[in-house]
């Protein structure tokens, strides 16, 4: 669905690039997710994919076509979540999406007031958006990406700045909309928002990718192979994975005390993080 | 067709909605009553200030333009400043045509304001066609001001420090009709100064063909030129 081969990019004016030979591909129905820390290349990468920075070198194909070719019906086909909240405040909800719905083919068009009850915004369609919260504001965000039922999705940090509730919401979206068969391209660097949806995740740092891989693969690769047991009274006891079932020390001790917890001890992605890159996540 | 329809209707949800803003369409209204009410009577009691009567008319209609330069100007740079132009960029539509489309309304009402001023008004009685045809270079200014302030600046505050400067710029032309001849076209630099000329030679019921040509051409390369910086930066 979307290659890029060799993407670099310089900002106007500035001396040194800011994306360095990218590679990666997204397939159909895929969420995809770049996982790095600020100033990384994240949101200028997508803006490179979605049309707005112009002037990279490299190659990058949109459903097999490059995207210099893709005129204005390219963005009937994509939708794009922002960082930010970014609405007429003076407008209500309804009003701000119906004025950039009127821009869309309308065969495709989602119903505005089915949109605004799936994010469960329906008692607020009619209030000015300057009376929304955060969270209500970026499920707007999120609506407005959505509303031309596109093939493609671009969410920068679509999880940033809400509360648990409102950011697991987001997710369980995200999800549903790869369940209907949309590819997804987010970017965060929130482990756990990676971890929890993407198919696979690619790090980036300074502007170059490092790894490309599902979170599983990682966290099980750079993790031991082993699992913890901990039990009342004893000190945890760790047993390899491999034969566990035959393993008679782990037998005898899973049988013999008041288990408490058991785990395995795979990585978490922000070690793993750490691991690849030698750079911490929170910058 | 419908597009611009919905856009310039939520652009004046906007501006009716924000009282700084909305106090700003009552301009119009105000130069009505300067012009027919406020000028007469002081002629009235003044005869000097006959001699002035053309200029003031002159700058009346120049006013008028900064009604819509002020409020575009100002949703402009809002609509900037709180990145709602960055959805524009990912819609299909293409960005120059968009830019164009969206101020031909304010530029459309400017010029028709502008007409009803110099049709309406006690002084003279000027000639029909060629009062149309300044009333839509001046109602140009519209658009040239509005993308210029907005691509210069960042955020309100500035745009309120170009928004005085190039209000004092296109009003600066009226000094060439006091200066001795042979200075007069130094004044061409800003493009009012040939609306200026224009209006002028129509109160003198002369031809003001040469002062129109070169003002549309003026005004039409600032606003290509204009067009084009504006779409480069506005929707990133
Ligand atoms: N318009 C611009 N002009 C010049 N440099 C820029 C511009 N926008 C971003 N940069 C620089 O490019 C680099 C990458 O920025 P980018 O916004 O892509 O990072 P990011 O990974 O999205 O970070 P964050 O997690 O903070 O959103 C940063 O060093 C930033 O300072
Ligand atoms: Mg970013």
């Amino acid at each position: 669905m979307i290659k890029v081969n060799n993407l670099s990019f310089t900002y106007p004016r500035a001396s040194s690039p800011v994306l360095q030979n990218l590679n990666f591909e997204i397939s159909e129905g895929e969420i995809f997710g770049f996982l790095g820390p600020s100033g990384a290349g994240k949101s200028t990468t997508q803006k490179i994919l979605y049309k707005i920075l112009h002037n990279f070198t490299g190659e990058i194909h949109i459903k097999d076509k490059p995207l210099g070719q893709w005129g204005k019906e390219y963005f009937e086909q994509i939708g794009v979540g922002f960082e930010l909240p970014n609405h007429y405040l003076k407008l209500t909800g309804k009003e701000n999406l119906a004025l950039f719905a009127s821009f869309y083919n309308k065969n495709r068009l989602l119903k505005v007031t089915d949109l605004f009850e799936m994010v469960g915004l329906q008692d607020s369609i009619h209030k000015k958006v300057e009376t929304y919260s955060k969270g209500m504001k970026m499920r707007l965000n999120f609506i407005r990406a959505i509303m031309n039922d596109p093939d493609i999705l671009f969410f920068d940090e679509p999880t940033a700045g809400l509360d648990p509730v409102n950011g697991h919401k987001i997710k369980e979206y995200i999800v549903n909309l790869k369940n209907q068969g949309k590819t997804i391209f987010i970017t965060t660097h929130d482990m756990t928002t990676a971890d929890e949806i993407c198919d696979r995740v690619a790090f980036i740092v300074d502007g170059k990718l490092r790894v490309t891989e599902a979170p599983s693969t990682l966290k099980f690769r750079h993790g031991e192979n082993q699992v913890k047991v901990e039990a009342k009274g004893k000190q945890p006891a760790k047993f390899p994975l491999e034969h566990l079932g035959q393993n008679a020390g782990f037998l005898e001790f899973i049988s013999t005390n008041e288990l408490l917890r058991i785990n395995t001890m795979e990585a978490t992605l922000e070690e793993v993080f750490i691991q690849v890159t030698g750079k911490a996540l929170k910058a | 067709m419908k597009q611009l329809l919905k856009v310039s209707t939520a652009d004046f949800k906007l501006i009716f909605r924000d009282p700084s803003l909305r106090i700003f369409l009552f301009l119009p209204a105000l130069i009505f009553l300067v012009i027919n009410i406020f000028l007469p009577y002081l002629i009235s009691k003044f005869e000097g200030v006959n001699e002035y009567v053309s200029y003031v008319l002159i700058v009346a209609t120049i006013e008028n333009t900064q009604m819509f330069g002020f409020i575009y100007s100002m949703v402009l740079i809002e609509e900037k400043e709180t990145e709602v132009a960055r959805v524009y960029g990912v819609l299909p539509v293409s960005k120059m045509w968009f830019v164009l489309f969206r101020l031909i309304i304010p530029c459309l009402i400017t010029a028709l304001l502008t007409w009803a001023i110099l049709l309406i008004q006690p002084f003279y009685s000027l000639a029909i066609m060629p009062s149309l045809v300044f009333s839509i270079l001046s109602g140009l200014i519209v658009p040239v001001y509005v993308l210029g302030i907005t691509v210069l600046s960042r955020n309100k505050m500035q745009g309120m420090i170009w928004i005085k400067i190039f209000n004092i710029a296109v009003v600066l032309p009226i000094v060439a009709f006091f200066v001795p001849d042979s200075f007069t076209h130094v004044f061409g630099i800003l493009p009012s100064h040939w609306a200026f000329q224009g209006l002028s030679d129509i109160i003198d019921g002369g031809s003001f063909f040469v002062n129109a040509i070169i003002g549309f051409a003026y005004f039409l390369i600032l606003l290509t030129v204009a067009v084009r910086k504006f779409s480069k930066i506005h929707f990133v």
